[in-house]
């Protein structure tokens, strides 16, 4: 099955050796970035927009995600068919992946990094459904208990309960889904979604590796920031997750 | 309550097993029993919490059937002070049993840290009876546990509850603490029913009703220590 998988992929040697030439133009690209004042300021702004468009995309995420991960929690006890429903939506958003979200609303809405960002929010919610569903699901029963036996409603339960219980690891997961939202954000550009993935691949298309060594450089400097800045808040609010 | 039995099939457990019982308005009641005994699943029966055959009655309703809510709202719960709300202050902790409903005006009073009307002179009355006027604000994490017992005993009473139900409520608790909860079980203005494995809670209260293994063994007055250490002495072998 192995050899199969292997051959199916194209996978051999000689492909490795017959784009020497071009590896080796690659990294002697790579070697020499382009370290110039103009282009610099460029990949600020791709940054500054790749940012953008992660908070964006993040905040949209939030907002739909959330109540559904409330809604989804088995011990905020929502009536069977507005779970159901919410189930399928989330399952139905986190299931399309981002970059084809991308390409979607690039042909609706045109290219540009508000396209990115509705495709982050889109995959982001569905996977904010899922898994705050699981955080909240993972609070300590006794609380819940007890307010529901003092004939709390499904809202106070959920509002006053559920949700505060599990403050910190939901304000943790959203950290994390911003770091998945960067990620993600830096290759959108490929399909014309804005941010850094743009100026990506024109600087690949022209075969411009020095731009290429600097750019990413870049996204590698954004990714470890905002690991490391997520990394400090989370330790500050004590989550678990 | 009559011939309530109270079986856990996914444990294969049988908590209570015939159970008749019959509780006054205004009476006073311990439940007495090793762990295991059924007391719990007692006291969440009268609110339609546990999967029940038989018949219960709680004031003349049934919680299984239309009137849970109506009862659960009519019903302080206290168990021990571990059920607060942990990410929230001690006061919205304490204010928690009186938003059952959907009034927007209450809602964000409470979520604001104020009592709503209706509740503010008995939430503060309460507060500085039990002495946590100044502890109020801190998130409940931060309380020792005979704080958030205290808490607790206010989110309980706060609603003044027609029924009163302890679920083993001095646990944990320091003497002053737990001898504070059992007067503040008994200066209630409710039924009051409190489950309990401490003998000497127990024979506080006018009435006790003793479980074993999910049946009644003894119900009058407090048991002398002979009953009970039958009860407790069976439960070892």
């Amino acid at each position: 099955m192995l050899v199969w998988a292997v051959h199916g992929a194209g996978l051999s040697v000689g492909e490795l050796v017959a784009g020497r030439d071009g590896a080796r133009e690659l990294l002697s690209g790579f070697l020499s970035p382009d370290l110039s004042g103009e282009f610099l300021a460029t990949i600020g702004g791709a940054i500054v927009q790749t940012t953008q468009i992660s908070l964006a995309g993040l905040l949209l995420a939030a907002i739909v995600g959330m109540p559904f991960a409330v809604l989804l929690a088995r011990n905020v006890e929502a009536p069977a068919p507005v779970r159901g429903a919410v189930r399928l939506s989330a399952a139905f958003l986190r299931g399309v992946p981002d970059l084809l979200w991308a390409l979607l609303f690039v042909a609706m809405i045109g290219p540009g990094p508000a396209a990115g960002a509705l495709a982050v929010a889109l995959h982001g919610a569905g996977m904010l459904a899922k898994l705050g569903a699981e955080q909240l699901e993972a609070v300590k029963p006794g609380p819940i208990e007890a307010l529901r036996l003092v004939g709390a409603n499904r809202t106070s339960v959920a509002l006053l309960g559920v949700v505060p219980e599990a403050r910190a690891n939901l304000a943790s997961l959203l950290l994390y889904q911003w770091e998945c939202n960067v990620r993600t954000s830096t290759v959108l550009g490929f399909v014309g979604a804005g941010g850094i993935g743009q100026e990506l691949a024109v600087s690949l298309t022209l075969f411009r590796y020095d731009e290429l060594s600097t750019l990413v450089l870049a996204v590698l400097a954004l990714i470890l920031a905002v690991d490391l800045l997520s990394r400090l808040i989370r330790r500050r609010l004590g989550a678990v997750a | 309550m009559r011939d309530l039995t109270v079986e856990f099939a996914d444990r294969g457990l049988l908590a209570l097993d015939g159970v008749d019982l019959e509780v006054d308005a205004g009476e006073r009641v311990a439940l007495l029993g090793p762990s295991g005994a059924g007391k719990s699943t007692l006291l969440r029966a009268l609110l339609g919490a546990v999967p029940a055959v038989g018949t219960v009655r709680v004031g003349g309703r049934d919680p299984y059937g239309r009137s849970t809510r109506e009862i659960r709202r009519n019903a302080g719960f206290l168990r021990q002070g571990d059920d607060l709300i942990l990410g929230v202050s001690g006061r919205l902790n304490a204010l928690m049993g009186t938003v059952a409903g959907w009034r927007l005006r209450d809602w964000c009073k409470v979520l604001s840290g104020r009592a709503p009307s209706g509740y503010a002179d008995r939430f503060a009355e309460l507060a500085a009876r039990h002495g946590v006027v100044d502890c109020l604000s801190a998130r409940a994490s931060q309380l020792s546990g005979g704080q958030r017992q205290r808490v607790a005993l206010i989110r309980a009473l706060l609603p003044a509850p027609g029924l009163l139900l302890a679920d083993e409520p001095t646990t944990g608790l320091d003497p002053v603490t737990s001898a504070e909860a059992v007067r503040a079980l008994h200066e209630a203005d409710a039924t009051v029913i409190a489950a309990t494995h401490d003998l000497t809670v127990a024979a506080t209260f006018p009435r006790v009703v003793a479980l074993r293994e999910g049946r009644v063994v003894h119900d009058g007055p407090p048991i002398d220590e002979t009953i009970s250490a039958k009860i407790y002495q069976q439960e070892k072998v």
